[in-house]
């Protein structure tokens, strides 16, 4: 009967182990297992230049939801974003792809437009600028000034 | 079977075709190509190169420009949520403000036009709304991508942003003016545009 209770606390001390574990890696892997609070917009860029699904999307620095997933469409990146319930995209507001500090990660930053229309689940939106690419500009303004 | 095939052909004939004409017609470059060329053939008119002409070839220049751009579209959306806010009155000023302001910034560069020439790389078309891509290549041969956006309105094409280098202009001036708006007033950032094309 003892041997019983020892191997039944051994028992349940793994299986809250293993609860832990799982809680852990869910929450270190951003994984959505239980139920996304949002709505999903997409956005089409000529080029993402690095950005990454769970990437951040930001409004006037806030945080308001993440990148959900990057897929190419006719040559050019589908990216599906997760925006947060509570928060409204205008029909023109513009999505561009910036970069934290000099040579940090990449975000979405959406600057709010105008307009009186909102995207609804499934929308898109228009107004797109891919990252400015500073290897590109380097090259143009060191080659330029021949 | 024979059905089958010709109802093929009928589909195939229908596809082909909705999806080249488009392509053909290309309206939206069209346009752009009208007004840039109507643009280039004043900058190299020799005619008007003579500083006393400088007024004449400025305001012919703007006349070619006011006719593909959207003005109040522009400004809109360069307010963006501030516009709501406006007065009809104010809305006006506003849209001619902004137009001077964009005049000003941009007929320079234009005035100073050295041979450079533009190549035009193809367009999409959603609905009402299209972009336009071009290269101008400089002197030096360096490329300047160049990405209008035009919306479909009552008549015509008309453009509502422009992005040079990946930077739209739109963009550029809505998150100046929200932080000006927002630290100070609108009434000092009309302040500021008059203060600028004044």
């Amino acid at each position: 009967m003892k041997r019983l209770d020892l191997e039944l606390a051994v028992g349940l001390f793994i299986i809250a182990g293993i609860i832990c574990l799982g809680y852990l890696s869910i929450r270190l892997g951003r994984l959505e297992v239980l139920g996304n609070k949002g709505y999903e917009i997409y956005a089409m860029f000529s080029n993402t230049g690095g950005l990454k699904s769970g990437s951040d999307i930001v409004i006037a620095g806030v945080n308001v939801g993440s990148v959900k997933s990057i897929v190419l469409d006719n040559y050019q990146a589908r990216v599906i974003l997760n925006v947060s319930e509570n928060v409204k995209i205008q029909e023109d507001a513009i999505a561009s792809i910036k970069t934290k500090g000099l040579i940090g990660e990449k975000y979405v930053e959406i600057t709010p437009g105008g307009s009186d229309k909102a995207i609804g689940p499934g929308g898109r939106i228009r107004e797109t600028l891919s990252p400015v690419d500073l290897e590109e500009l380097i090259s143009k303004f060191v080659f330029g000034k021949i | 079977m024979r059905l089958t095939k010709r109802f093929c052909f009928l589909i195939s004939f229908f596809l082909i075709f909705g999806m080249t004409l488009p392509a053909w017609a290309g309206e939206p470059t069209e346009k752009i190509k009208q007004t840039t060329e109507k643009i280039l053939s004043i900058v190299k008119d020799p005619a008007l190169k003579s500083p006393a002409k400088a007024q004449e070839r400025k305001k012919l220049i703007r006349q070619a420009v006011d006719e593909r751009f959207n003005w109040e579209e522009m400004a809109r959306r360069a307010l963006a949520r501030h516009w709501e806010k406006r007065t009809e009155e104010e809305k006006k000023e506003f849209v001619s403000l902004f137009a001077d302001l964009l005049e000003r910034t941009y007929l320079n560069k234009v005035e100073g036009y050295s041979g450079e020439k533009v190549r035009y790389e193809g367009e999409s078309v959603d609905a009402s709304y299209a972009s336009v891509k071009m290269k101008i290549i400089t002197e030096k041969n360096v490329d300047i991508p160049v990405e209008y956006r035009l919306r479909k309105g009552a008549m015509d094409w008309l453009v509502y942003d422009v992005s040079i280098e990946g930077v739209s202009l739109v963009n550029n001036y809505r998150t100046q003016f929200n932080s000006i708006i927002t630290q100070s007033s609108y009434g000092n950032l009309v302040k500021k545009l008059k203060e600028k094309t004044s």
